[in-house]
This record gives structure tokens, C-alpha cells and sequence, in this order.
């Protein structure tokens, strides 16, 4: 399979993750509405029920571990963002066949703290969810560690091979 | 970086221009820039024979070691 160009597994991937950066950006706005909106809901929900032709039905309560678990999945949302849209940028640099350069190494790292943020953020929320009693699990594994370490691993390979790169440039 | 290279001196001291010293050594005027200005990381032996062989001088005539600099960034 070729590296780059039309049918390389680069621009599958890339396709790929431009579908689901879309998906993700739709998520996004969603949960930052919702994270705006939800804390008056209550007051929202009897604003309109007051209105003339408009009955809601039920009791509409929003308590703290909704809140928990919308501003858990708001996190989440946006470290996936993140991390899709620095991986896109790497792409786009290999598509244009200079991926060894400083700004993909510090690309990675910033994927790395990123996926760091997203593992504290299900520790956090979970241990919230445990006092608050929230739907949240805790659920984090080893292997995510792994992948966090590796991404990091990954960031410092890219350094060393754009500073070689500018070194190979700069040979005469 | 504490070497400096002196190729423009060389070159003015031979009557030859950077295209002439470009076509007969076979390097590209925009690499011989990148020497003569002092921008280059590293210089191949083949580089420096082909340029000591045409210009008929010393590695040494064209390189130099700023023991100063060296020690400046040292500090730094």
C-alpha cells in the first residue's frame, strides 16, 4: 500500500477522520449547549409551561449527577476533538511529504497530554459519580497507560527525526 | 555555531565566482549559500575535497574554529 496519494491507508485515514471530526463537532456543540441550558432546565421547562398552548408533561428535574454525567461527556468530546484534528494536521503534513518536522513532534505531545486529560477526566468523573451517584464508570486500563506513554514516545521519535531532517537539509 | 566558514574570502582571493566553484564541484549554487553564509549544519568530506581540489587550498584555509563563540554559547 502506498504511503501517500489517492488509495494510501494516509488518505483513508484522513477521510476517515474528517467524517469523524464532523460527528464530533456536532457532539461538541450539542453537549456545550447542553451544558449551558441544563442547570436552568427546571427553570426553562416553567418559564414555557406558563405560555399559552403549551402543556409539558411531567416533572422535568435536573439533578447534579446529570450535570456530572453531560460535563463528563463534554470533556470526553473534547479531547476527541482535539486529538482528531492534531492528527489530522500530521496527515496533511505527510500529504505535502514533510511529516519530520518540530511542530508534528509538539503536535504529538499535545495529542499525549490530551489522551492524559481524557483518562483524569473518566477517573475524576467516576470518583464524582461514586459521591454524587452518577452513571459514570471508572474504567480506565492499562493499556490506555500504554498508549499514552507511546503517543509521548512517539512525540520525542519525531523530534529527534525533524531535528536529523533539518540536519540532512542543512548538509552540504 | 563556533565554525565559520571563510569561502567567500577563498573564492575572492582565486578571482572565482560561487557559479563557477558551483559547476565545477557539482553542488548546487543554493547549497554553496547555505555554506558560504554559515548556515550549514555539517559539510561531507567529498563536499570539502571537490571545493579544496578546485580552489586549491587547505580544508583549514576555509574552515575555522571561533574558540570565543564557543565559549560564549557554552556559558549561555
Amino acid at each position: 500500500m502506498r504511503a501517500i496519494g489517492k488509495g494510501s491507508l494516509a488518505s483513508i485515514l484522513a477521510v476517515g477522520l474528517h467524517f469523524t471530526r464532523i460527528i464530533l463537532w456536532i457532539g461538541f456543540v450539542g453537549l456545550s449547549i447542553a451544558m449551558a441550558i441544563v442547570p436552568f432546565a427546571t427553570l426553562i421547562a416553567a418559564a414555557i409551561d406558563g405560555v399559552a398552548n403549551v402543556n409539558l408533561e411531567g416533572d422535568i428535574s435536573v439533578t447534579g449527577e446529570d450535570y456530572i454525567g453531560i460535563a463528563h461527556h463534554f470533556v470526553n468530546f473534547g479531547v476527541m476533538l482535539f486529538v482528531v484534528t492534531r492528527l489530522l494536521e500530521i496527515l496533511k503534513t505527510l500529504r505535502f511529504g514533510s511529516p519530520f518536522v518540530k511542530e508534528n513532534a509538539d503536535r504529538f505531545r499535545g495529542v499525549g497530554y490530551a489522551l492524559l486529560i481524557g483518562e483524569g477526566d473518566k477517573i475524576t468523573f467516576g470518583f464524582m459519580s461514586l459521591i454524587f451517584d452518577a452513571d459514570v464508570e471508572i474504567n480506565t486500563t492499562i493499556i490506555s497507560w500504554l498508549a499514552i506513554i507511546a503517543v509521548f514516545v512517539l512525540g520525542e521519535v519525531f523530534r529527534e527525526g525533524a531535528r536529523m531532517k533539518e540536519e540532512q537539509d542543512l548538509t552540504v | 555555531m563556533a565554525i565559520s566558514v571563510k569561502l567567500d574570502r577563498v573564492l575572492l582571493e582565486r578571482g572565482m565566482s560561487l557559479t563557477e566553484l558551483s559547476e565545477r564541484v557539482g553542488v548546487t549554487i543554493a547549497n554553496l549559500s547555505i555554506l558560504k553564509t554559515g548556515k550549514a549544519k555539517a559539510i561531507r568530506f567529498s563536499t570539502l575535497e571537490a571545493i579544496c581540489k578546485e580552489l586549491n587550498c587547505q580544508p583549514g584555509d576555509i574552515l575555522f574554529f571561533d574558540d570565543e563563540e564557543s565559549a560564549a554559547k557554552a556559558a549561555e
